[in-house]
């Protein structure tokens, strides 16, 4: 498999990683290797997937762009500068909402302006307006176990935009829901990014939600986690569910199940 | 089931079951010619019971007295040993050096029986107060600090990873996540600490003191007065009970987002 030529150098990449690797010490005292080689352009406002089996070492990549975990070589650049030195650029959103239990919605949801020392009543208005955009209208003053896992999912997902970061990550975000909601959720976060045009790293074991939601799908090997496949989605937004179901979208995905299937361990 | 009901549906057997075994005490003992001095009549133990809460709070002779004091040094102690308990969890949480200072003297004092040393705490500390308060400290300090250090490090691990995502510092971890995280096992603790608290005054007492219930105890068994000492063991139940039951409400207070049967049993 063969990259696809780079995106067009017309806008410079907004996140650059270059020959990303990253190697784990096990207690046995040997070298697993998670990354090799990793290269990304992200450019603004892009929605990007990343497609690949268990234990690929995707989640491992999204943590290293989130400053959780760090990496053994290679360089990570942010508008040309070094991650660390940039706070404000991520948002992440992981597999579980991972909400404080004893915090309301909105305290939850305000929680990286908290943490960055940022002035909270001049973001109190942007959360609950990001609160109305996702359906959580009127949800401020209630606490995490109060709503169900779809809702909670979507005030993580407001809690990761309301510091307006450069980047938003998400390590499967809809894998705990159930096929319909996960199905709802994607069109609802279409509309979330339509109304941002926030650029977006996703991870996801779902071809379909890839297909449906880039306009980029890397696939990634198995272990040792390096991209086999670039394939640009060209289909124009926003996109209906119904797109699903058409020759070329199945084209698409019958296209991706063939390289994650070409190496072990690919589901759906 | 509403709760009215709940309650009626304990309080009739809870009445019940006080009210004949009062009567199997009162006619036990007469019919077994108990002497006073060994079991005495719930009668008798009531007009103690009465007479010593009755009295001028002021004097030596009032119950109400000397549980004054037995309080005082009970809180105390637990207060201090609860916040130093707190501190040195967190401080051991954060720091694997200060762990590893700390917790082999936690580990090897925790099977000695504290108790043991409220002789050793008179010498130090005299026959007043001061000596109650330390014993009290004492055996808050340890059940806090155990549960404590086991909430801090329960944190989980994905908490963890969203506040590295947003770059925090250890302090914000600690104040944000850590420490509410940690309430329900720190709860667990204090539960167990206010007990023994109030245990370890006691027993201070009984080695000696002018003043708390546990001397006025040791007062009565001399002369034999079993009824003032059953009566004395009654105002202690009642005053543990309230103590329990302040720590209980203040745990449901706090630790507001979890269910009741989610609490968690102490260590």
């Amino acid at each position: 498999m063969t990259m696809n030529p780079a995106i067009s150098a017309a806008t410079a990449p907004l996140l650059t990683v270059r020959q990303l690797e990253k190697v784990y010490r096990t207690k046995a005292g040997d070298d697993v290797r998670a990354l090799v080689d990793i290269n990304i352009d992200l450019v603004d406002g892009e929605f990007v997937s990343v497609l690949g089996p268990s234990g690929c070492g995707k989640t491992t990549l999204l943590k290293i762009l989130g400053g959780i975990v760090s990496h053994s070589a290679g360089e990570l650049l942010f508008e040309g500068k070094p991650i660390a030195m940039a706070q404000r650029v991520m948002g992440v959103v992981f597999q579980s909402p991972v909400l404080l239990p004893w915090r309301t919605i909105l305290d939850n949801v305000l929680l990286p302006i908290e943490v960055l020392g940022l002035d909270r009543g001049s973001y109190t208005a942007k959360a609950r307006d990001l609160l109305d955009l996702v359906g959580l209208t009127g949800f401020d003053n209630k606490f995490p176990g109060e709503l169900s896992g779809g809702m909670q999912q979507r005030a993580s997902i407001v809690r990761a935009l309301v510091h307006d970061p450069g980047i938003l990550l998400m390590d499967e975000p809809f894998g705990a829901l159930d096929a319909l909601t996960r199905e709802r959720m994607n069109v609802e976060l279409q509309k979330i990014w339509l109304a941002n045009q926030k650029t977006v790293f996703f991870i996801t074991h779902s071809v379909s939600e890839a297909v449906f939601l880039s306009d980029r799908v890397l696939v990634m090997s198995a272990r040792p986690g390096r991209i086999i496949e670039e394939l640009r989605i060209d289909f124009p937004r926003p996109r209906s569910l119904d797109l699903m179901s058409s020759a070329e979208f199945g084209g698409i995905t019958r296209h991706l199940r063939s390289c994650l299937g070409s190496h072990e361990g690919a589901s759906e | 089931m509403s709760r009215q009901r709940i309650f009626s549906r304990n309080i009739v057997p809870f009445v019940a079951s006080i009210l004949l075994g009062l009567a199997a005490w009162h006619f036990g003992v007469i019919y077994f010619e108990v002497p006073g001095y060994v079991l005495p009549k719930p009668a008798a133990v009531w007009t103690a019971l009465v007479d010593g809460l009755g009295r001028d709070p002021f004097s030596r002779a009032s119950f109400l007295y000397h549980l004054g004091d037995t309080l005082k040094a009970t809180v105390a102690g637990f207060v201090i040993g609860g916040l130093v308990g707190l501190v040195v969890a967190a401080l051991m949480a954060e720091s694997r050096l200060i762990e590893a200072a700390v917790l082999p003297y936690v580990v090897g004092l925790q099977s000695l029986p504290k108790v043991a040393i409220a002789p050793l705490l008179v010498i130090w500390f005299g026959y007043g107060s001061e000596s109650k308060i330390a014993m009290s400290f004492v055996l808050t300090l340890f059940p806090v600090l155990i549960n404590a250090l086991s909430g801090f490090r329960s944190l989980p691990r994905d908490r963890l990873e969203l506040m590295m995502s947003l770059r925090s510092s250890r302090w914000q971890i600690f104040r944000k996540v850590k420490l509410p995280g940690a309430l329900p096992m720190i709860f667990a603790g204090l539960n167990i600490g206010i007990v023994y608290a109030m245990l370890g005054t006691i027993v201070s007492e009984f080695s000696g003191g002018q003043r708390g219930i546990g001397v006025i105890m040791m007062q009565m068994q001399a002369v034999s007065d079993t009824a003032g000492v059953f009566a004395a063991l009654v105002v202690l139940g009642v005053t543990g009970y309230v103590l329990i039951s302040s720590m209980r409400l203040l745990n449901r207070k706090l630790v507001f987002w979890m269910e009741e049967d989610e609490r968690e049993d102490g260590i």
